[in-house]
């Protein structure tokens, strides 16, 4: 089934030492009176841009198997294969946090203030990521809520461009998802726009479908490691 | 504190306002607007630089001292000209076709321009041709192209090709980055290379200038 998710701004919980962090900023760092304004700014300017909205849509495993498929260039190799096969229920997502922001973005740029831009940019990139956790959250609470004896339920986002799936699955997916309709769109390089989206699979089973060892040859390049972290909170 | 110092401390602490009535202050007493630049603008970037090497302060910090720069620069860059005193290089700079991201970019500009360089923003979705034309219509030293995307990282490939057609290989330096971008893969396509963030990046820009250009 297919559904539009209504968020409010406020249920994107901000964490300090997070958006730090995805700065490269220790939590026990010194910060400039600079620094905490434009942090303190840059949060106010989040609350009152952010347009968060999401859509929805449960796919069966031999559906999802020909969106996976894509344009025939994912890894031969790659974990979201195995996992999605032993999962007991699927959904494709797609969440954003809406235009405004990031045109608030390219206006501070424009304008000479890179520090508000960058830090709003910033805060907006790990909210979107929370955004996408919470589809996710969301998710689990109705399927344990249906299911209560099967408690296990453990859901996680994957998404094209990462763990082997290849950015091109990024159009099957919206062919099927349509998340134009919370004003998502596509590039012809697979980019979304806002670019402060996130699309992908909600994978549902127990802990342990998720759990795989980050030995594949891509895993050596990639960025984020944070499947890492996203194994050790299952 | 003297003028040039005092342009140098408030460029540290990213007072963009003060800097600027500084600069003009330091102008119309006749200081040689290249003593104003490395004895004031470039002295104080050079702290913040090492600053956050070293992680006393973060790049907000950074992109602060970069406004004031910026902002002391378009002030003296008349003058410069007018003087005979060459810049430090010139950098065309852009996200390559079909990307949007820009904000890295934008981050590697504002970095690279705080160090005294020229740098002309070409800004993103910015097809090959646009690169090379721009390199040669604007005598440029350096080509820098970002890419977030796997599937526009072949655009930089097409630069470093057309440059080499062009005969501009081995004459213009080019640079990449990006979050899919890496070292090996810089080396694959015969990019000069390869940056993993706006600091290094402006290292990376100085490198090919070891005396001011």
């Amino acid at each position: 089934m297919r559904s539009v998710v209504d968020f409010a701004p406020e249920d994107v919980i901000l964490d300090r030492a997070a958006i730090l962090g995805s700065q490269g900023i220790p939590e026990e760092a010194e910060l400039t009176e600079n620094f905490e304004r434009i942090y303190g700014e840059a949060i106010e300017l989040f609350k009152e841009l952010t347009e968060p909205a999401g859509i929805i849509c449960g796919i069966s495993i031999s559906g999802f198997e020909e969106v996976f498929r894509g344009e025939g260039l994912n890894e031969p190799s790659n974990p979201v294969e195995d996992i999605y096969r032993k999962s007991g229920y699927l959904s494709l997502f797609a969440v954003t946090l809406g235009a405004v922001l990031s045109e608030k973005v390219t206006e501070l740029f424009d304008s000479g203030d890179y520090a508000s831009g960058y830090m709003l940019d910033s805060v907006s990139s790990y909210a979107a990521d929370k955004l996408s956790d919470l589809a996710a959250r969301n998710l689990q609470l109705e399927l344990t809520a249906k299911e209560p004896a099967e408690s296990q339920w453990r859901v996680l986002s994957y998404s094209p461009g990462y763990c082997g799936w290849n950015m091109s699955g990024q159009k099957k997916l919206f062919e099927v998802l349509r998340p134009q309709e919370i004003g998502i769109t596509l590039n012809e390089s697979y980019l979304m726009s806002p670019i402060k989206s996130v699309s992908g699979v909600l994978i549902a089973g127990s802990g342990k479908i998720h759990e795989f060892v980050s030995s594949y040859h891509f895993c050596d390049t990639c960025r984020t490691k944070s499947c890492i972290e996203r194994m050790r909170n299952l | 504190m003297e003028l040039l110092e005092q342009i140098s401390f408030n460029l540290q602490n990213g007072l963009d306002d003060v800097v600027a009535a500084l600069t003009k202050d330091a102008i119309e007493k006749r200081i040689p607007p290249g003593e104003i630049l490395s004895d004031g603008l470039i002295a104080g970037m050079s702290i913040v630089g090492e600053k956050f090497k070293n992680h006393d302060i973060f790049l907000p910090d950074v992109l602060l001292a970069a406004r004031a720069m910026n902002g002391a620069m378009e002030m003296l860059k008349p003058l410069l000209i007018k003087e005979g005193i060459p810049i430090r290089g010139k950098v065309v700079i852009g996200s390559v076709k079909d990307d949007l991201h820009d904000i890295g970019k934008n981050l590697v500009a504002i970095l690279i321009k705080g160090a005294g360089f020229e740098v002309i923003d070409l800004g993103n979705d910015v097809p090959a041709e646009k690169f090379i034309s721009a390199a040669k219509e604007e005598n440029a030293h350096v080509i820098g192209m970002s890419a977030l995307l796997t599937t526009t990282m072949p655009v930089m490939k097409k630069v470093v090709d057309l440059a080499k057609d062009e005969g501009l290989y081995g004459k213009i330096r080019i640079i990449v980055g990006g979050a899919p971008v890496s070292k090996e893969y810089a080396l694959e396509i015969g990019a000069d290379a390869y940056s993993y963030d706006g600091a290094n990046a402006v290292e990376t820009v100085e490198s090919f200038f070891p005396v001011n250009n």
